[in-house]
């Protein structure tokens, strides 16, 4: 039987401490029965989404919720998921939306928005901002199942996948004309038709990640990022001795880098971790020496 | 059977918050301000081995290497930027990862490195002159790297470039059209841009059109003024450009990216005039008059 595993964890940037902000990330993952989901989500922050830290919260919760549900009969999801594919990511797509909007109202019901909260706005100002818009936030949400894979995601963030072969990709395309490439939110009026997905047929997957912004901009180049995850992968059969040294190496990332809120969320298969291991150490080690290439040829001079 | 295990999003604990009646707390974890530095110090961290990048400046220096630069002017440059590079270096000690990419252009046009270079890194290749004027063909060059597909594809953020054209003449070929397409370019629109005319040929009318403001276009007649105003740009305009800056209307509302780089460009004017009119002319030889 597969075993799914995972941890998660979100650090408050740097910047935030100086301004007083809360941390605006959140992120959880949950191991369920044959299927594992890993989320992240980062509430914008600025001045109009004054309550994106919880908005952050409920687009995680909402969608955890929303795969449990479509997980109920997790037998008839995966006999349709092959043919059927874009039409059941985009009902989940659509059911995170409806139980996000759903949190968000019952949250502002019961905590009305208070003067102090309006007194950052003129009353016209006030007025012009939608109440969704207080709680606005991105998401990045992963599901795996014993051979296929997919993802969602509004606004920015990335997944990495190691798959089989132990190779570190991104799999949701870039796409220049995605909206997920551009500020889009869970927020946003039409939010359910803004969501950029993938989906990964007949493999197996050993780990996926799921992460918001602020990690990828801690990384002078894309290689860097990636195999920053293949290095996580090869430890995470220590995971309870290798946590800790990723919960430092975030808040190291945020304090050191671009001084943001960084969260990172990961699920993987143990049983495929250990089988694969020696392959995902010789990645590990090929990876490092491919970066040191790549670092002689930059510092070849052309003149 | 179901083996659920959900970590509860994070949030901070000051925050009023409804409990999550409906997950499992496998475990919280504070996000507070890490007060120790110790934790953020291992020996034996295989994650160390891919580093922390901080928010970058790119510098482009675009350097006229046609053959009328050729003997004093060219030496002159090798060696003051030589000596710019340590001066650099010092102005990204802080928050912020200096970048060198240097174009050259005369009959061709070519690049110093393949990529930008950490200043940390970055090691001056004495150039020599020869050949033609093609800055127009630079300028479709710079606007051709300058793109988030190639010599900005950096993860990390980035402050909008520095450009720092150097020239000695008219160019060759037509600029025009070439300063038409880069114009196009947002990172062109944004970055810091400034001009060095070297001797008496070089167009001060070009170089405005290149910078987009005479305040951002110097002069220098001799070697002595090369290597003062090679360092006043150079430096005023990495340490302008690497400052965070946010700007504020009467009325305390937030403006624009486009009114912060306005903003940038308008000091980097009025800094470079204010320490040019400072700079003494001493007893330099002209380059025009028997270099």
């Amino acid at each position: 039987m597969i075993m799914f595993n995972g941890f998660s964890h979100s650090v408050m940037g740097a910047s935030h401490e100086k301004t007083n902000l809360v941390c605006q990330d959140s992120s959880a993952f949950k191991v369920g029965d044959h299927y594992a989901v890993a989320v992240v989500a980062d509430g914008h922050g600025s001045k109009k989404h004054f309550r994106s830290h919880l908005g952050s919260k409920f687009a995680v919760e909402a969608t955890i919720e929303a795969i449990d549900r479509f997980y109920e009969d997790r037998e008839a999801l995966e006999a349709n998921l092959p043919t059927n594919h874009k039409l059941i990511i985009k009902n989940i797509e659509k059911q995170i939306i409806s139980n996000w909007n759903m949190k968000v109202e019952k949250h502002l019901a019961e905590n009305p928005v208070t003067d102090e909260e309006k007194s950052k706005f003129t009353p016209e100002e006030f007025e012009a901002i939608p109440p969704e818009s207080y709680y606005g936030s991105t998401l990045v949400a992963g599901i795996t199942g014993d051979n296929y894979t997919f993802g969602v995601q509004i606004g920015d963030g990335s997944f990495v996948a190691i798959f089989e072969d132990g190779r570190a990709v991104m799999p949701m395309e870039y796409n220049e004309s995605a909206p997920a490439n551009v500020t889009a939110s869970v927020c946003n009026s039409n939010a359910a038709s803004m969501f950029s997905s993938f989906y990964a047929p007949n493999r197996k997957l050993i780990a996926m990640y799921g992460s918001t912004d602020g990690l990828y901009t801690s990384f002078g180049s894309e290689h860097d990022f990636l195999d920053y995850h293949t290095i996580i992968t090869s430890q995470l059969v220590n995971l309870d001795t290798f946590k800790e040294i990723i919960k430092n190496n975030l808040t190291k990332r945020s304090r050191f880098g671009t001084e943001d809120d960084i969260s990172l969320s990961c699920i993987y298969n143990e049983n495929l971790l250990k089988d694969r291991i020696d392959l995902i150490n010789k990645r590990v080690a090929e990876n490092k020496k491919a970066a040191a290439d790549r670092k002689a040829a930059m510092l070849e001079k052309k003149v | 059977m179901s083996n659920e295990h959900v970590t509860e999003p994070e949030v901070n604990e000051t925050q009023n918050v409804s409990p999550l009646d409906d997950f499992d707390t496998a475990e919280t974890v504070s996000t507070a301000p890490v007060s120790d530095d110790s934790i953020l110090d291992f020996d034996d961290d295989p994650l160390s081995a891919t580093s922390v990048s901080k928010k970058s400046l790119v510098i482009f220096f675009l350097i006229d290497t046609s053959g009328s630069m050729k003997g004093k002017k060219m030496g002159e440059l090798n060696t003051v930027m030589e000596e710019l590079i340590p001066e650099i270096r010092r102005v990204g000690e802080a928050d912020t990862e200096v970048k060198v990419a240097v174009l050259t252009f005369s009959t061709e046009v070519r690049w110093m490195y393949s990529t930008p270079i950490p200043i940390e890194d970055f090691e001056w290749a004495r150039l020599r002159a020869s050949g033609v004027t093609s800055m127009g063909a630079a300028f479709k060059e710079l606007n051709h790297r300058m793109s988030r597909n190639s010599f900005l594809s950096s993860p990390s953020l980035s402050f909008a470039p520095v450009i720092f054209l150097m020239t000695d003449g008219y160019p060759s070929d037509d600029y025009k059209e070439g300063l038409r397409e880069l114009q196009t370019n947002s990172w062109y629109k944004f970055g810091l841009k400034a001009a060095l005319g070297i001797g008496q040929e070089a167009n001060d009318n070009i170089l405005a059109e290149f910078t987009g403001s005479k305040d951002t276009v110097v002069h220098a007649y001799s070697g002595g003024q090369l290597a003062q105003m090679i360092k006043i740009i150079a430096v005023t305009s990495s340490q302008i450009g690497s400052k965070s800056m946010t700007l504020s209307d009467d009325t305390n509302h937030e403006l624009g990216e486009e009114d912060v780089f306005a903003a940038k460009q308008k000091l980097l004017g009025q800094q470079i005039q204010e320490l040019v009119s400072t700079q003494t002319d001493g007893d330099d030889v002209p380059f025009d008059t028997g270099w």
